[in-house]
This record gives C-alpha cells, structure tokens and sequence, in this order.
C-alpha cells in the first residue's frame, strides 16, 4: 500500500528544510523580479512609487519605435554571425586537438586555449576599445605597415561600419566553453563508429560531415541555443565601447532596455522590451527543441 | 573523470603504434599554435604595453619593451586604482560562490536522496528558473536592492548572485548525489548517522570533485560581471570590472592617453584568475569535458 500523504509529509518534513535556504533566496531574488518585470510591463512605473496599470500602451509604443526596430535588424545580424563565430572556429580546433596523437598533448592544448579563461571578459573589450581607435589604433596602425591605408576604417565612429566592427571584435573567436563542450562530444563517439568509418575511407573532411556532425549534433543545438540567448542579451560591448551609436548603429533590444530604464526612468517600457525579449528567447528554445526532436 | 585519462592512449598490441609525428600532426600543432597565440594576443599586448613610457607605446605598440624600467611607475599608478578593487572582487566572489554552493548542495541532496511531498513541482520551479534570462530580472532587481537597506553594500550584489547560480548548481549536485551508491548512505544510517551528518561526512566529501567543477564554472561570471557592481555598489565597494571601465574613462581624457599604466591595470586584473586556474583548471576542463555539464 503506498503511504498515505500525511505519513509522507510526516517522513519528509526534513527535506523542506534542506531546500529552505536556496527557496528563500530564489524567492527574494529571483522568482520576485521576475514577477516584477512582468507585471512592470503593463505599467507606467519610474522605479519609485509610480505604478498605474497601462494596459498595453508600452508594448504598442516598443513595436512602434523606431530605434528599437532598429536595434532588432541590428540583433538580427549580430546573431546570425554570432552563431557563426561562436560555433565554427570552436569546433575546427576541437577536431584539430582531438586529432592530436596522445591524451597528455591533447590535454596540454586543452589547457593552453582555456588560458584565455584568465583575462576578464570587460579587459578584451576595452582593448578592443583600442584596437580599433580611428586614430593610432593597433588595427588602423597595421593596415598603414601593410600599405593598405585605403582600407582604414574609423571602426567604431563610422555608423556604417561599427555594427561590424562590434560583432567582429576578439579575432580569432575562440569560446572555450564551445570548445570543451564540443571535445566531449567528439570524445563520446564510440571508438567502434570511427574505425568502421576508416574502414570505409571517411577520412579528413569526409569523416567530418559525415560522422562528426551528425553524431554531434545535441551538442551543436544546444551551443546554437546558448549562443543565441547570449547574443540577445548581450548589451556589454556596446554599452561600453559606443553607448549604442554613432546614430543607433549599434544599438540593440537589451541595451534599448538598460538605457530606458538606467538612464530615461522608464521603467514600466524597459520592463515591457525585456519581456518581448523574454517571449522570443522562449519561443526560440521551443523551435529548437522541437527542430531537435524531429532531427533525431 | 579517471586517472587513466592522462596517461599517453596504449595502442593495441596487434597494431605497430602510429607515429607521434606525421606531417599531418605537424600541421596540425602549427595551426592550433598560431590560434593559440592570438586568442592570447590582448594579453601579450597588455604585458608588453605595461612596460612602457607612452613615447615608446607611440612609438610601436606590439614590440617588446626596450626596457622595464617604465615598468615601476605604471604598476605603481595601476596598483593604486585596482588594489582595493581587486579585493573587493576577491571578496564578493568567494563569498558568492561558496554560498551558491551550500544552499545548492543542500537542496540537491533533498532532492536527489529524500522523498516528500511536491518534489516534483519544487524541482521544476527550480529547473524552470533556467528559462528565465538574466536581462529580464537586471532592472527589477536594481530597482529592488536600491531599496532594501543591507547590512553591507557588499551583499547588495552578493545576494542575486547566489539566487543566480541555484537553478544551473542543483541541477548539476543532483545528478550527482543521484549516483552515490545507496548502500554507502544505508550503512551510515545503520551506524545512527542523521540526515544533516550523513550530508555533511559522506555527500559532501564523496562530491568534493564536482563542487569544485561547479564552483569554478560559477567563478568566472561572477568575477566578470559589470552590469549589476556598476549599479548596486558605492566606490568604497566597486569591483575590478567597475574601477577598470572608470580607470579607462579617466586615463583617455587625459591630453596624452596614460596606456602604459592602463595596461599594467589590465595586466593585474589577469593575475588572480591566473593563479586560481594554475591550481584547478583541470577540474574545469575535466568538468566540462566529463558530461558534469549535459545538453
């Protein structure tokens, strides 16, 4: 006979207990603010005690608004290459270490590329700052020793090129976190499939396409996904290296959000843009999963 | 996470052993060398930088230094800006992450070796947190902690931080409690061992390996985050993130740009997560490379 919920709770009472002091904190810190978020939004709230009820107004306003369009189209591009050079140089020096004769080298790579690790992440932004200063930055400084001076750019002030300039920052985009994840996934194809695979003479590119990726495949989808959600809210580069402009030109959803809220006092509208964030980040892991389950 | 791993992979007997350098291996070292080199770039760029005067920068900016004696007198200007900083940092973090792993590991040895009612709805308002993005819930909670009045400025971000880490760290020590072997934790029932020191002599010693894992992989975002430091704290408590964006913002107004000292900062702000991964980057990569970490 099971036992009956009250002996249950009798018996289990202790647990609660255990899990107590993570819920209190999920619940203040958590679950709270994002309830405020959510309700925020249909609201005209100023961060103090303004907080009417609005009704839809701040998502009819965010769908109007022209430089969050703007800053979407600009998302929009910023994803698309960000899944690119998140993924791709990840996985070739996956597979060029896992190819490596011998655990200890293989190991010895591994390490020397998660060295990177150490440099904080706002310190590769900010030299990057450098890098690309229109005046005596390290990278116009180059194309001059390259006599290729046509091609100086003002890479952040110049509205047509600083998006680019943004997404293509931290040359030769190497995530050590992508690139762990997808070595675990090579190492987790069965010995047996790679050497009926040489059997077969899938060798070099072949044996990638057609073994490697189909066999890493959950890993890919789920680095597609990660790496989507942090380029959407990935509001650190340009906050910091050009506040959005010059003109908006690289203004994104996420810092349309900080701004309206940190620096304007609207906090009912930031509220409103994050959970239209929220929503499409949501949506975008269903498809995944769902795209994911009929691949499989 | 075996031992064996490390060893050089033993072919089988049958087979003569490939040799350890074709053209092809050759090939391959260069590239990931080259690679290596240039994820590594803004580091060597900073070291080289930080040992000179801003003449010599000026002059060729990715040479070695001439000398190391401009050396002195950067470090001396980047200590002063990023000492109590780093200490901050240091501190904030630690705290966090110890934390994190406490209230995680409690809570995933309830739910991985108790049993009560509404397990099921508790892990997944747990599980679903991970849904839930950090830009949702950034202003809200800015809004929220301005208004509490803490103890310490320091738990202002301290406290988000731990909530931040749960869903991701019990989801990861479930897992792993799930897999103590059962008869370990009978027989120190049997003994008279309660709950909590069954918890605390056996759970935690046995998981020593995957908290770490897990308290590094939780280190580094902590140690990196701006947004919520550059909002919550006063100057007394910023972090290292923090005072290096104002450090810049003040060095470049200056008529001639002071990079040298800014890149003695950058530098600096290197060196602790250098000396922390010298002791556990192996737990790191075996971590994230052993499945701790599953799609």
């Amino acid at each position: 006979m099971p036992p009956t919920f009250a002996r249950r709770l009798k018996a289990g009472w202790p647990a609660y207990l255990f899990i107590l002091p993570a819920f209190v904190f999920l619940a203040w810190f958590a679950y709270y603010p994002a309830y405020l978020a959510l309700t925020g939004a249909f609201t005209n709230w100023d961060g103090f005690l303004q907080r009417d009820f609005v009704g839809l107004s701040n998502f009819q306003r965010a769908i109007t608004d022209p430089v969050l369009g703007l800053a979407a189209r600009n998302n929009l591009i910023w994803i698309g290459f960000g899944i690119v050079l998140g993924i791709v140089p990840a996985l070739g020096v996956a597979e060029l270490i896992f190819h490596l004769r011998g655990q200890r080298r293989q190991y010895a790579y591994r390490t020397f590329f998660a060295l990177t690790l150490v440099i904080p992440s706002l310190v590769s932004i900010l030299i990057w700052s450098y890098f690309y200063r229109g005046e005596g930055g390290l990278l116009n400084l180059l194309l001059d020793k390259l006599h290729l001076s046509a091609l100086k750019q003002f890479w952040l002030s110049d509205p047509k090129v600083a998006l680019y300039s943004l997404i293509f920052m931290g040359f030769p985009w190497l995530n050590v976190f992508y690139l762990l994840i997808l070595y675990a996934g090579l190492q987790n194809i069965p010995s047996e499939v790679i050497e009926a695979a040489k059997l077969d003479g899938a060798t070099g590119w072949r044996r990638i396409l057609s073994i490697d990726l189909p066999l890493l495949a959950p890993q890919i989808q789920l680095l597609l996904l990660l790496s989507i959600i942090a380029n959407v809210q990935n509001l650190l580069a340009p906050l910091i290296m050009t506040g959005g402009g010059p003109f908006d030109a690289t203004q994104v959803p996420a810092l349309v959000m900080y701004q309206r809220a940190i620096q304007y006092g609207e906090f009912g509208y930031s509220n409103a843009i994050s959970v239209l964030l929220f929503v499409v980040v949501v949506l975008l892991t269903v498809l995944s999963r769902f795209l994911g389950r009929r691949g499989a | 996470m075996s031992l064996s791993q490390d060893l050089p992979r033993t072919q089988g007997g049958h087979k003569p052993p490939r040799r350890r350098f074709s053209l092809r291996e050759v090939f391959r070292q260069a590239t990931l060398i080259v690679l290596g080199i240039l994820s590594l770039f803004p580091l060597y760029f900073s070291f080289v930088n930080s040992f000179k005067t801003p003449v010599q920068f000026a002059q060729n900016p990715v040479n070695l230094p001439p000398s190391l004696g401009p050396g002195a007198v950067n470090y001396a200007k980047a200590w002063g800006q990023v000492a109590v900083p780093t200490l901050n940092s240091l501190l904030i973090t630690i705290v966090s992450v110890l934390l994190t792993l406490g209230l995680a590991a409690l809570a995933a040895y309830a739910f991985a070796l108790l049993d009560f009612p509404g397990k099921k709805v508790l892990f997944a308002l747990v599980f679903g947190l991970l849904l839930v993005p950090d830009f949702l819930t950034l202003i809200p909670l800015y809004v929220q902690i301005k208004k509490l009045a803490l103890p310490s400025n320091y738990l202002s971000v301290i406290f988000p931080y731990i909530a931040a880490g749960q869903a991701f760290s019990i989801l990861v020590l479930r897992t792993f409690f799930e897999q103590i072997p059962k008869d370990l934790l009978e027989a120190a029932r049997i003994d008279g061992a309660g709950l909590l020191s069954t918890f605390t002599r056996i759970v935690l010693p046995i998981s020593l390996p995957v908290l770490t894992t897990v308290g590094i992989i939780r280190f580094v975002p902590i140690w990196n985050d701006f947004l919520l430091p550059s909002l919550l704290l006063d100057t007394a408590h910023r972090t290292l993130p923090v005072a290096l964006v104002r450090f810049q913002g003040s060095a470049e107004s200056y008529s001639a740009p002071d990079f040298g000292a800014l890149m003695a900062a950058y530098v600096l702000s290197a060196l602790p997560l250098l000396v922390l991964f010298s002791f556990l980057m192996r737990s790191y990569i075996e971590g994230l490379t052993s499945g701790a970490v599953k799609a």
